[in-house]
C-alpha cells in the first residue's frame, strides 16, 4: 500500500470519529433535555422539529453565531487550545471500540491500558481551560476537575485489572469474546461493575460528581469564561463522553455487541445486528446516566476525595485479590468469581448507606446547639 | 494572594476583605506555619450568582475550598421602601408593603395593616379575621415550597427535580389566591377592617380540596431527599446555629425553631385568631441545615391543618368594617406602634408612627431575613464552598425583605 494511502485512511478514520462524536453529543443534549423534562414533570424543548429533536442543532447554529469573545487577561494561546484538546479523549477512544462483530478500528492488545491513558486528555483540556481563563471560579472548577481525575483514575484502573483477570487479556475484543452467549461479566462481577461505574461516572464529571462544574456554587465552573462555539466544544465533549463511557461499559460488561441474530445482515464480513445491540445496550446505560443524575445531591469536594481514597480504593484492591484467587483456584473460575462477587456487592450496598446514615447521626450529636 | 487575579480597584468590601487577610497574615493566624504567607483568595459571590436567589454580594475569603472569611453586600434591590411611607396615604403604601418580602406579601400586608389597625383602633371584622389567616397560612405554604424547593436546588442537580414539583404546587396556590385577589404576586389584598373581596363562590371547596391533596404533596418532598445519603452528609451536623446566636443575633422564624427555640409569634404574641385555633410550633434538636429544611417541610403540615381550621370555623358576615367600601383616608392619633407578626422567615415587624396626619410619619420594618443575613460572617467561615452555599440556601434569605 503506498504512503499516502494511509494518510488519507487516517484523515477519514479521524473525520468519522469527529462525526460519531458530534452526532453522539448532538444525540445525547436531546434525550437528556427530554428524559430529565420527562422525570421533572414538565415538557422540555419540544418545538424545534419532531418532539424538539433539532434542538442541539439550532442551539449549535446559535452558538456559532456568537462573538468569539476572550477575557482580555486570558492566555490567548493556551486559552484557544483547551477546547480543541477537549475532544481529543472521546475521538481517540474510538481506535479500540469493538462497534461490532468484525468491525474494530483498530485492535490494540493494550486497549484497556490505552482506554484509561487516553481519557485522561479531557481533564487536561479542562485544566488548561480553567488556569488560562484567569478567572477565580474556572481555576477553583479546574483544580477540582485534576483532584477528581487523579482520585478516580485509580478505581477505575482497579476495576479494569479485574476485568483483565478475567479475560486473561487487555484487548478489548478478547472481552467480548469472553462474553458470548450471556455469560456477561456483569452478572459475573458485579462489584468490578460497580467500582467501574462510579468512577467512570466521576471521569465525566456528572451526576452527583459534577463538581467541576457545580453551577450552584461555581457559576459554570471552568467554563465560566467560555462561551460561543468554544463553550459548544466543552459541553459536546461532556455529552459524547456519555455515549462513550457508555460504549466502553457495555463492551467490558454488558456483553459487547452480542445478542440475538448475530449473523443475520453480514455486509463485507461487518454484522449489522451485533451493531443495533450494541447501541441500544448503550443508549440503556446512557438514561442510566441521566437518571442518576437526577436523582441524587452532589457530593461535596472533602466527602468525594474521602469516597475515592477511603472506600474505592480498599475495595478495588480487595476486589482484585478475590477476582484473582477465584480464578486461580476455584476450576469453575467464573462460578466463584460470581460468588465472590455478588456476596460482597450485596454486603457494601447492603451495610454503606445504614453505617453512612449511622455514623452521620453520630457525628450530629457531637455538635453541640446549646453552648454553654 | 494571586497577584494574577488583584482586582483593578478594589471597593469597599473588597478593600476590607483584603485588610483582613493583611491583617491575619501578619499576625500569623490562619496558616499551619506561623509567618508563612496566606494562599487567600477573595472571591466575588454574586450579585449574580446562581445560589445566592437575588442580588446579594458575598465577598468570600477562599482558603482552597475553605471559606476563611464572608463580607455580605446588600443594597442592590434598595427601592425607599421606608420613605416612600412618608409621601403616600396609608392606604395608597398597601400595595408597596407587597413588594418588601414578596415571596410572602400576603403575611407582608397583614404585619403593615395590623400596625396600622392597632395605632387607629380598628378592630376587622371576624369573617376578614379567618380570611386573613386562610390566605397568610396559604402563601406561608407557597413560601416554604419556594425556599426549600431552592435549598435543595443549591446542593444539587437533584433540586432542579424538587423545585419543579414544589414549584408545581406552589402555582396550585397561586391561583387560589388570584381567585381571591386577583393578583398571583403581589396582592393588595388587605385593607384596614378587613380585606379587599369576599371569598369568590366556591372557593372553599377548592381551597378544602388543595388542602386534602396537601399532605400527600409534601411527603412526596420528603421521599425525594429525606433518605437519600448524600443528602444527609451534605446537611447534617452542618451550619449550626446554637442558642446562644439565635439570642445575640435576633434570629426568628423556622431558622431560630430548628435550633430547638419555641418562638412562634402565633403563639408567644398572638394576634387575629391565632388563639382559637389548634397548631404545633415546629421545633428541631440540632440547628443544622438538615432541621431547618425539616422545620418548613413540617411546618407547611401545619399551615395545611390551620387552613383546614380556618375553613371550618369560617363564619358568615361582612369582610369589610362599616359600608362596602374600605376607609380610604384614615388618620391615626398622634404615636407609634410596633406589631411583630409570624412571617415564613420569622419576626415580620412593622414600626409606624403617626403624627395626626392622613400621611405616616415614619415606617419602619424589622426584617427577619436582614437579622438573619447577620449569621453569614459567623457562620459560613470554616466550610467549604459548598457547604457555605447550602448553609445559605438553608437560612432562606428574601433580598427584597433585606433592601426594602
Amino acid at each position: 500500500m503506498a504512503w499516502y494511502w494511509e494518510i488519507v485512511r487516517a484523515i477519514v478514520v479521524i473525520v468519522v470519529a469527529y462525526m460519531v462524536v458530534f452526532v453522539a453529543a448532538l444525540v445525547n443534549i436531546v434525550f437528556e433535555r427530554r428524559a430529565l423534562a420527562f422525570m421533572q414533570d414538565r415538557h422540555g424543548p419540544n418545538r424545534t422539529g419532531w418532539h424538539g429533536v433539532l434542538q442541539s442543532i439550532a442551539d449549535a447554529f446559535k452558538m456559532m453565531g456568537k462573538e468569539d469573545f476572550r477575557p482580555a487577561l486570558a492566555d490567548p494561546v493556551i486559552f484557544t487550545l483547551a477546547p480543541i484538546l477537549v475532544m481529543i479523549g472521546a475521538v481517540a477512544i474510538q481506535l479500540v471500540m469493538p462497534y461490532t462483530k468484525g468491525f474494530t478500528p483498530r485492535d490494540l492488545n493494550v486497549g484497556l491500558i490505552y482506554i484509561v491513558a487516553v481519557t485522561g486528555f479531557t481533564t487536561i483540556a479542562i485544566l488548561i481551560g480553567g488556569w488560562s481563563s484567569r478567572n477565580k471560579y474556572s481555576l477553583v472548577g479546574a483544580l477540582r476537575s485534576a483532584a477528581q481525575m487523579i482520585s478516580y483514575e485509580i478505581p477505575m484502573l482497579l476495576a479494569l485489572v479485574a476485568v483483565a483477570l478475567c479475560a486473561g487479556s487487555l484487548s478489548l475484543n478478547a472481552v467480548v469474546d469472553l462474553q458470548s452467549g450471556y455469560r456477561w461479566l456483569v452478572f459475573i462481577a458485579p462489584f468490578t461493575f460497580l467500582i467501574y461505574a462510579i468512577a467512570a461516572i466521576s471521569e465525566l464529571n456528572r451526576g452527583p460528581f459534577d463538581l467541576p462544574e457545580a453551577e450552584s456554587e461555581l457559576v459554570a465552573g471552568y467554563g465560566s469564561e467560555y462561551s460561543g462555539m468554544r463553550f459548544g466544544m466543552f459541553f459536546l465533549n461532556e455529552y459524547a463522553g456519555m455515549t462513550i463511557m457508555s460504549m466502553i461499559a457495555v463492551a467490558l460488561f454488558f456483553g459487547g455487541w452480542h445478542g440475538p441474530f448475530e449473523d443475520l445482515i453480514v455486509i463485507g464480513g461487518v454484522a449489522i445486528v451485533p451493531f443495533v445491540w450494541f447501541m441500544v445496550k448503550t443508549y440503556i446505560l446512557v438514561f442510566c446516566l441521566v437518571w442518576i443524575r437526577l436523582s441524587l445531591p452532589r457530593l461535596q469536594v472533602d466527602q468525594l476525595m474521602g469516597f475515592a481514597w477511603k472506600i474505592l480504593v480498599p475495595v478495588g484492591v480487595l476486589n482484585i485479590a478475590g477476582v484473582a484467587a477465584a480464578i486461580l483456584w476455584v476450576p469453575q473460575w467464573r462460578v466463584g468469581v460470581a460468588v465472590f462477587s455478588w456476596v460482597v456487592t450485596i454486603a457494601f450496598v447492603g451495610l454503606f448507606d445504614p453505617v453512612l446514615k449511622w455514623r452521620l447521626r453520630r457525628e450530629r450529636r457531637r455538635v453541640p446547639v446549646v453552648s454553654s | 494572594m494571586f497577584d494574577q487575579f488583584a482586582t483593578a480597584e478594589p471597593d469597599e468590601a473588597m478593600q476590607l476583605a483584603l485588610r483582613r487577610v493583611a491583617e491575619q497574615t501578619e499576625a500569623g493566624r490562619g496558616s499551619d506555619l506561623e509567618g508563612l504567607e496566606l494562599n487567600e483568595v477573595i472571591v466575588n459571590m454574586g450579585p449574580q450568582h446562581p445560589s445566592t436567589h437575588g442580588v446579594l454580594r458575598l465577598v468570600v475569603t477562599l482558603d482552597g475550598e475553605l471559606v476563611r472569611d464572608v463580607i455580605p453586600v446588600i443594597g442592590y434591590l434598595h427601592r425607599c421602601k421606608e420613605k416612600l411611607a412618608e409621601k403616600r396615604t396609608y392606604f395608597q403604601y398597601i400595595p408597596i408593603v407587597d413588594r418588601t418580602e414578596y415571596v410572602a406579601s400576603m403575611n407582608c400586608e397583614w404585619a403593615y395593616v395590623l400596625a396600622v389597625e392597632k395605632l387607629a383602633g380598628i378592630v376587622p371584622t371576624r369573617r376578614a379575621e379567618f380570611i386573613r389567616v386562610i390566605t397568610g397560612e396559604l402563601m406561608r405554604i407557597a413560601s416554604h415550597q419556594v425556599a426549600v424547593g431552592t435549598f435543595v436546588a443549591d446542593l444539587s442537580p437533584l433540586g432542579t427535580a424538587m423545585v419543579f414539583y414544589c414549584f408545581n404546587d406552589r402555582e396550585r396556590i397561586l391561583d387560589l389566591l388570584e381567585e381571591v385577589s386577583g393578583a398571583r404576586m403581589m396582592f393588595n389584598y388587605f385593607r384596614f377592617g378587613g380585606v379587599r373581596y369576599d371569598l369568590p363562590d366556591g372557593w372553599v371547596e377548592k381551597c378544602r380540596a388543595l388542602m386534602k391533596e396537601m399532605p400527600k404533596l409534601i411527603d412526596q418532598y420528603e421521599s425525594l431527599v429525606n433518605d437519600n445519603a448524600i443528602f444527609l452528609q451534605r446537611t447534617m451536623g452542618k451550619g449550626v446555629i446554637t442558642q446562644q446566636d439565635v439570642v445575640d443575633y435576633g434570629i426568628t422564624g423556622p431558622n431560630a425553631r430548628a435550633s430547638g427555640i419555641a418562638l412562634d409569634l402565633r403563639r408567644a404574641r398572638p394576634y387575629s385568631v391565632y388563639p382559637e385555633l389548634d397548631f404545633e410550633v415546629c421545633t428541631g434538636e440540632h440547628g443544622d441545615v438538615y432541621d431547618r429544611y425539616q422545620v418548613r417541610i413540617d411546618e407547611m403540615r401545619q399551615s395545611v391543618r390551620l387552613v383546614e381550621q380556618a375553613l371550618d370555623m369560617l363564619p358568615r358576615g361582612p369582610v369589610q368594617i362599616g359600608s362596602l367600601r374600605p376607609p380610604y383616608v384614615i388618620q391615626p392619633p398622634p404615636g407609634s406602634c410596633y406589631v411583630g407578626q409570624e412571617n415564613p422567615r420569622g419576626e415580620y415587624g412593622v414600626y409606624v408612627v403617626s403624627d395626626g396626619s392622613r400621611y405616616p410619619y415614619r415606617l419602619k420594618y424589622r426584617d427577619p431575613c436582614f437579622c438573619n443575613l447577620q449569621l453569614f460572617g459567623k457562620l459560613l467561615p470554616g466550610n467549604k464552598i459548598a457547604d457555605a452555599v447550602a448553609i445559605s440556601g438553608s437560612i432562606d434569605l428574601v433580598l427584597g425583605g433585606i433592601d426594602r
